[in-house]
């Protein structure tokens, strides 16, 4: 197929090449917009604008006020007709891309009726309706304790509200559910009916009623970080039932460690896999893969601790006597890598005079691509630095950068085993191709779901289960 | 591109109108998993958490050294943990409890349906190696006192205490108990329990990711077609079934 054709006609060793030149731009751009990684800072593009206040302009003017905070509501007059209702809605829409959101109101005065309603409307809802009248609206009345979904007559729903109480509306994008709680505890949950995004929504409908909203910038009366372990709780035990081959764990372990060059792991892996109870087997089903990913291990662990021990020189010429047709093109990505991991060595061993030289006769035929330019830059930035290892460029002085360099090195070896066809299966362990898969199957579900619920996260995963 | 694959491709279209799902082409799925960027570190982690936690100490210690990832654990307690593990699947139960205790007392006394497992596994034990009157005493001064504590484990001992009751015990009703499944079964309690008392999640992240995938997968399917990974081991894409 024309796809196929397009592809082979680039070199492996470029495309491999490009590949880990592509990721090293990355990790410059993600930590030039974030200079300080704390261990909860991931590159995350479900950063979404939270609702923070009540929105002062499209609200039914008249009937009720809003405080000069933004944050409380007032009905100062009587109420003449069922269309006088002082309804809020929050200046932005909940967040979507999330698994739960949530809000709280408090009743500072019941008025005279205390027809408080808390719940969620659309853009287009008319803001002189209780919540939960109107078609596409939900809300959890206060008089009546009732649940009002797209009209006019409520459902036995939960307890009623008045003065002092804690009334909260949560959306939950898993179960597609809006939930309601009182004081902390959870009243009930009902199918979310609503397509689109939603506005937290607050009513006020007779004298001297008067509410405080809290989008989050206080503590919460209800235990939302219970409630939302809970609920993952459930997904989870649907997922944990779910069988897998008993030593499909083990195999995707071994064939990574085999990719990455491993070696040494990998022969004690083997060694304590044949003496555990029953032993597991080692013959892989797929021969010919476990043949690829055996190819050049030696050499290729030889190379990685070269590169892990910042030994560049060495590499090269290890490359120039094994693999000389990696290198043979001397601007190619590859070598841009080394070279540049070379200026990082001569940099961190305090060699800045050398590190200028080298960097003057090796970076000068790297112009190629703004790409190039930029990394470069980083590089040099480096010397600029009394203490280059806490500056904006400290990454590169780090373990990864140099684990990069060594994979791009790696990868580029078992591309020249003759029998590869399929570049993509030098660049990607089956584990990383697994998590690719998984990450990208859960963004793809979420876009086909309006947007809602959260994405993968594998630190999400990592983190999972430790304590403190 | 030849006119049989678009003919091919234009009626896989039409299919999936009918049943209205989105159809992703291999090369623009392909595109969707190269925006997906994975931390190498990451990957790191989740096999040192697998080595960890199923007890190659060895190889965890040398993938520190190969792959400079930290265990989340120290590496000396994965020893001890095995020591209790092997002694359990090799039939030493008494051995087994013994190290338990010294590795952390409160491990059997907070956990007495681990301890009425163990104590079963050592009965089982006397039986398979012959010594009935053993047997016998050991399950009256040691089992019985707690099965009267717990209607669960008193039908327990009653199944162990019938292994004696047939002449061919590989062949009665409760013959599975002497399976070396049942060992392994006892181990991976005990294996588990040693895990939890040291804060560390029982079992490896690894196959519940793997299980998410499957998952996720099965949920996707309902609304689009798109190359699915249906071989875990290989980790291949599978175009999607026209």
């Amino acid at each position: 197929m024309s796809e196929a054709t397009s592809q082979s006609e680039i070199p492996a060793k470029d495309l491999i090449g490009d590949y880990f030149l592509d990721l090293w731009c990355h990790t410059s751009k993600t930590l030039a917009l974030k200079p300080e990684p704390g261990p909860e800072s991931e590159l995350d593009d479900d950063d979404e604008e939270l609702p923070s206040a009540l929105d002062t302009l499209n609200s039914s003017g008249g009937f009720s006020v809003v405080g000069p905070d933004k944050l409380s509501l007032l009905y100062p007059n009587v109420n003449l007709h069922g269309h006088d209702v002082g309804v809020v809605q929050a200046n932005r829409h909940a967040p979507l891309k999330r698994l739960l959101y949530y809000f709280e109101i408090y009743v500072k005065n019941a008025g005279a009726k205390g027809q408080i309603a808390i719940g969620f409307t659309t853009s287009a809802f008319k803001v002189r309706r209780q919540p939960g009248w109107e078609a596409n609206s939900c809300g959890y009345h206060g008089d009546d304790g009732l649940l009002y979904r797209g009209h006019g007559k409520g459902e036995t729903f939960g307890p009623t509200y008045t003065t002092g109480d804690t009334v909260g509306g949560g959306i939950n994008y898993a179960t597609q559910e809006f939930f309601f709680t009182k004081n902390g505890v959870l009243v009930g949950s009902v199918y979310k009916d609503v397509k689109g995004s939603v506005f937290p929504t607050v009513a006020v409908h007779s004298q001297n009623e008067e509410v405080t909203v809290n989008f989050g910038q206080d503590p919460f009366v209800f235990d939302l970080k219970a409630y939302e372990a809970e609920q993952r709780a459930k997904q989870q035990v649907k997922i944990d039932n779910i069988s897998i081959p008993q030593d499909a764990s083990y195999g995707i372990v071994r064939s990574y460690l085999q990719h990455y060059g491993y070696e040494e792991t990998l022969k004690l892996l083997d060694i304590a896999g044949k003496s555990t109870v029953p032993p597991i087997s080692l013959v892989s089903e797929n021969g010919v893969i476990e043949e690829d990913n055996m190819y050049a291990l030696n050499q290729r662990r030889a190379l990685r601790q070269l590169i892990k021990s910042g030994k560049i020189d060495e590499t090269f010429s290890t490359l120039r006597k094994c693999y000389p047709q990696i290198i043979e093109d001397d601007t190619s990505a590859i070598c841009f890598l080394l070279h540049c991991q070379k200026f990082i060595e001569l940099v961190r061993d305090g060699k800045l005079e050398e590190a200028v030289l080298y960097g003057r006769s090796e970076f000068d035929k790297f112009k190629k691509s703004s790409a190039y330019d930029d990394l470069v830059k980083d590089c040099a930035a480096l010397l600029a630095y009394d203490q280059p290892s806490k500056s904006s460029v400290g990454y590169l002085l780090g373990e990864s950068q140099r684990d990069l360099v060594a994979d791009a090195v790696n990868a580029i070896i078992l591309s020249t085993n003759p029998n590869v066809k399929d570049a993509s299966l030098c660049m990607h362990s089956s584990l990383e191709r697994l998590i690719r898969q998984v990450t990208a199957c859960f963004l793809e579900k979420r876009s086909l779901n309006g947007d809602q619920g959260e994405a993968f996260r594998l630190s999400r995963i990592l983190k999972s289960g430790k304590k403190g | 591109m030849s006119l049989f694959w678009i003919v091919i491709r234009e009626l896989a279209e039409i299919q999936a109108m009918a049943t209205s799902k989105k159809v992703i082409t291999r090369v623009d799925w392909e595109k969707k998993l190269n925006d997906v960027k994975v931390r190498k570190e990451d990957m790191n982690k989740l096999v040192m958490n697998f080595l960890v936690t199923e007890g190659y100490v060895e190889a965890a210690e040398k993938f520190r050294l190969e792959s400079g990832t930290e265990p989340d654990i120290d590496l000396a307690t994965i020893t001890d943990r095995m020591a209790v593990k092997k002694a359990v699947q090799s039939g030493n139960v008494e051995d087994a409890i013994e190290k338990v205790n010294d590795l952390n007392p409160e491990i059997l006394d907070t956990n007495p349906q681990l301890f009425f497992h163990l104590q079963q596994q050592r009965m089982i034990e006397l039986i398979r190696n012959g010594k009935v009157e053993a047997a016998l005493e050991f399950a009256q001064e040691e089992l019985a006192p707690r099965g009267e504590e717990n209607q669960g484990f008193l039908e327990e001992l009653e199944r162990t205490v019938a292994l004696l009751a047939f002449e061919d015990v590989t062949n009665c009703p409760v013959g599975e108990l002497l399976d070396i499944s049942q060992r392994l079964k006892t181990a991976s309690e005990v294996n588990a329990a040693i895990l939890t008392s040291q804060s560390h999640e029982k079992d490896p992240k690894l196959p519940s990711l793997l299980k998410m995938l499957i998952w996720v997968q099965n949920q996707l399917d309902e609304k689009a077609s798109y190359p699915r990974i249906i071989d875990l081991s290989t980790a291949a894409l599978e175009d999607p079934a026209v």
